[in-house]
């Protein structure tokens, strides 16, 4: 698994505080409590219909969940039209197909093991999705059942084994009822209703999204992204309705989130039934591994470089589009959807998260810049352009209610700083663009990495064996203020008084050693004689009692008609000795030339 | 106002001329209106979205009115007020078959009655619930009560249900209108 795969820590995030009361950023168009409608997020969509400019909005109604199922199309407050849904939908969504005048969206809704196109409010076409292989072992026993050579408890036994092998949604549709009937009566049942018809692997759609084909406007084709349950990701050309790429994952896809274009690049971010999070770029047969949340997910919207994650432990969390996490909060109460409210006048984009309190959060980032209070909990949303108004936000209650909100032109999102998050937090720091150089820099770093460390160890020997030959040297000339000679053990330090042109050199000797005095010591003055006159060059020093500070001083003169400075050499000798016990170079100042 | 024009005015020798502002939101048929304004031959038969403002001159049998359209897309909607200052009348315009918008429109409404080169002044309002020929269009008087017309008591107004194509409705409006500017100019004209 990738590194940057990133496991949230238990409970983490702080609490989201609830702000202040209702919002006065919205006008309430349209309020229907009994609209009667059961739908979710993924099944509302908005579109031109009629290319008119009024866009309307359609929403595949789940119905009662078994009968009355619909799809529904409003037109401002109207209800326009509405058809009947043969299976319960899982998703709805508007495209373009062909680029034939007038360029009328189709609208495709999935539902069970199929795609149904609408062009023009009427059926168009029926995608069927392929059917899988069946395992062979599953396909024999049936078989033998059916030939009565298996009975049905040994049947149980052999599915229920390959159920442990294969997983759930690796066995057909018949098995899987039929491992789900509980007793031994019913799987009989069962088993005599099924057993002559032909055993088929279907799959059905558990997802589905949109992928602009080569062209990124609005009118542009778009091909078909279907999640199916058997934890596939489908591809579909919109014109041919072939697939076009198909991807493996490790668990079925419930949210998707689409961008990028077919022919170019792109990335389909999928949220899956196992809690993980994958990234499908385009030319991989495989889901990149990108978040593991420790929870399901409830919604996923994606905005900017931030992928945002409702989970149902009622935090919404905010990760990078490398999966890195960025951010978690935890609400009061449980997330029910999650929507992207995209504010292109104010060049916004926030994300609406509706919980189970009746409450809709609205965040920027991780603050909240707003609250609805609704009368019903929240079931789905969706904000886009509705009729003829940009910021329309559309609120489908639990109880069945419809609530049309639009932005107030003059509304603004001001991140609240009081609500305890802090401004240090929000405050990005402006990191540069890096240059050419740099990454060019980096680039060649990285790659004579080796060579460079022993370039550098190289020099580093280098300056330590100069070091250590200068010492030497040092110690061999005693050109260093402290003997460290065992016969004479004496400290020099010199002083420079007076302004110039006339100097005072101040020299003070010690004697280091413990007991031993020395004796017949000079101090000689040596400098250039063109700069400098000094008085008494050589000066006797008297014998030096160990710890007991002597000193000695003579006047030097600049004589230099130029007012250079030198340096002035102070030699510490012994009598009959060629060597000088010390030395010290002295760095005289620039006189001060009275003239 | 000079003393040639009172004079001009009262002598019928110079006609009075008012400037009126013609708002309301995008696609409510505020340049259809304007364009049954104008003479037969100088109409144009297809009205586009106006971008901007554009300034429409018309006749009417009190006054001559200069017209300021004004882009009713919201992100034009900030112009309105740079002509506040210079407008003797407004024309604020309603698609009565939009019921989604409405809202909208009642909040432009206030936003410009809450405007202070507006709000101090008894400047008259011509309300014209327009579209009504269409299917889904509300009375008048629905359109009224929409935009919360009863609590708007510190200026003259008038509603009247029109279809902009047509013509219908219009000139009721219209006259009305110019009836209240005349009116109006007049009383300024004898204060001086
Ligand atoms: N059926 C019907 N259509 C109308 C009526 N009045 C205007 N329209 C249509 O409404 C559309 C918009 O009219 P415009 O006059 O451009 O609207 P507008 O208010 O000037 O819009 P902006 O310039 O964008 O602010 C046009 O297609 C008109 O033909 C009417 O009374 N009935
Ligand atoms: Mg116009």
């Amino acid at each position: 698994m990738s590194s940057d795969v990133l496991r949230p820590e238990e409970g983490g995030g702080e609490s989201v505080v609830a702000t202040g009361q209702d919002s006065d950023k919205w006008l309430t168009a349209h309020n229907d409590p009994v609209a009667g409608l059961n739908t979710f997020s993924s099944c509302m969509a908005l579109a031109d219909l009629s290319a008119d400019g009024e866009i309307k909005l359609i929403i595949a109604d789940l119905g009662s969940g078994t009968h009355n199922m619909k799809l529904k199309v409003y037109k401002g407050t109207q209800l326009s039209s509405e058809n009947t849904l043969i299976d319960m939908p899982t998703g709805v969504i508007t495209f373009h197909m062909d680029t034939t005048e007038p360029q009328l969206p189709a609208v495709a809704v999935a539902s069970g093991s199929y795609i149904y196109i609408y062009k023009n409010l009427r059926p168009y076409f029926k995608f069927t999705l392929p059917t899988l292989e069946v395992n062979p072992l599953e396909y024999d026993a049936w078989n033998q059942a059916r030939d009565d050579l298996l009975d049905v408890s040994l049947l149980y036994e052999i599915l229920d084994s390959l159920r442990h092998e294969v997983g759930e949604c690796g066995l057909t549709t018949r098995s899987q009822r039929f491992l789900m009937c509980p007793d031994h009566q019913s799987q009989q049942n069962f088993l005599d209703q099924h057993k002559g018809f032909l055993l088929k692997r279907q799959t059905v759609v558990t997802a589905i999204a949109t992928l602009k084909k080569s062209y990124a406007e609005e009118e542009a084709i778009s091909c078909l992204v279907l999640g199916t349950e058997s934890a596939n990701v489908f591809i579909l050309d919109p014109e041919a309705f072939t697939i076009l790429n198909s991807v493996s994952l490790p668990s079925v896809a419930v949210f998707l989130s689409v961008f990028g274009l077919y022919d170019v690049e792109y990335r389909i971010i999928v949220a899956c039934r196992n809690g993980h999070v994958y990234t499908l770029k385009r030319g991989v047969k495989v889901g990149r591994p990108t978040i593991e949340l420790n929870s399901q997910a409830v919604g996923l919207v994606r905005r900017d470089k931030n992928i945002f994650v409702a989970t149902m432990d009622r935090n919404l969390h905010c990760f990078s589009n490398k999966g890195k996490r960025l951010w978690t909060q935890q609400m009061d109460s449980v997330i029910s959807c999650l929507e992207l409210i995209e504010i292109k006048s104010l060049n916004l984009r926030l994300v609406a998260v509706a919980l189970e309190d009746r409450r809709v959060l609205i965040f920027k980032d991780k603050y909240v810049v707003d609250t609805i209070h609704m009368e019903a909990p929240v079931s789905a949303m969706l904000f886009g352009r509705f009729g003829r108004e940009d910021n329309t936000f559309i609120l489908v209650m639990k109880g069945g209610g419809l609530h049309i909100k639009i932005l107030r032109r003059k509304a603004r999102f001001a991140a609240d700083d009081s609500s305890g998050l802090g401004p240090a937090a929000a405050t990005r720091l402006n990191v540069p663009k890096k240059t050419k150089l740099f990454v060019d820099q980096t680039m060649r770093e990285r790659e004579n990495s080796i060579q460079m460390h022993r370039v550098f160890q190289h020099d580093l020997y280098k300056l330590r064996l100069n070091t250590a030959r200068q010492y030497v040297r040092a110690l061999e000339t005693s050109s260093n203020p402290v003997s460290i000679t065992q016969t004479e053990p004496l400290k020099l330090s010199a002083q420079v008084l007076g302004l110039g042109p006339t100097f005072k050199i101040k020299v003070e000797l010690q004697n280091t050693s413990a007991s031993s005095p020395s004796l017949g010591l000079m101090v000689v003055f040596h400098a250039d004689h063109h700069v400098y006159n000094v008085q008494n060059s050589v000066i006797q020093v008297p014998m030096l009692v160990p710890g007991v500070a002597h000193v000695v001083e003579t006047l030097v003169n600049n004589v230099s008609e130029l007012g250079v400075a030198d340096t002035v050499k102070v030699l510490v000798v012994k009598e009959n000795s060629t060597r000088p016990v010390l030395t010290a170079l002295i760095s005289m100042p620039v006189a001060d030339t009275v003239s | 106002m000079g003393l040639f024009d009172k004079l001009a005015f009262s002598l019928g020798l110079k006609k009075r001329e008012a400037n009126i502002l013609v708002v309301g939101l995008d696609n409510a048929g505020k340049s259809t209106v304007l364009n049954h304004f104008k003479p037969e031959d100088q109409r144009t038969s297809d009205v586009v979205p106006t971008v901007g403002y554009n300034v429409e001159k018309f006749k009417t049998k009190s006054v001559g009115l200069t017209a300021f359209d004004m882009s009713g897309q919201a992100r034009y909607r900030n112009l309105w007020e740079a002509y506040y200052q210079d407008c003797q009348g407004i024309i604020f315009v309603v698609d009565s078959s939009e019921r989604l918008r409405l809202v909208v429109a009642k909040e432009e409404l206030d936003i410009m009655l809450e405007h202070p080169l507006i709000k101090p002044r008894r400047l008259p309002i011509l309300f014209l619930a327009n579209k009504m020929d269409l299917r889904d269009a509300i009375s008048s008087v629905k359109v009224s009560a929409a935009l919360g017309l009863d609590r708007l008591t510190d200026k003259p107004w008038h509603i009247t249900a029109c279809n902009a194509v047509t013509g219908d409705g219009l000139h009721e409006g219209i006259d009305w209108l110019s009836q209240m500017i005349k009116d109006a100019v007049d009383k300024n004209a004898q204060k001086l």
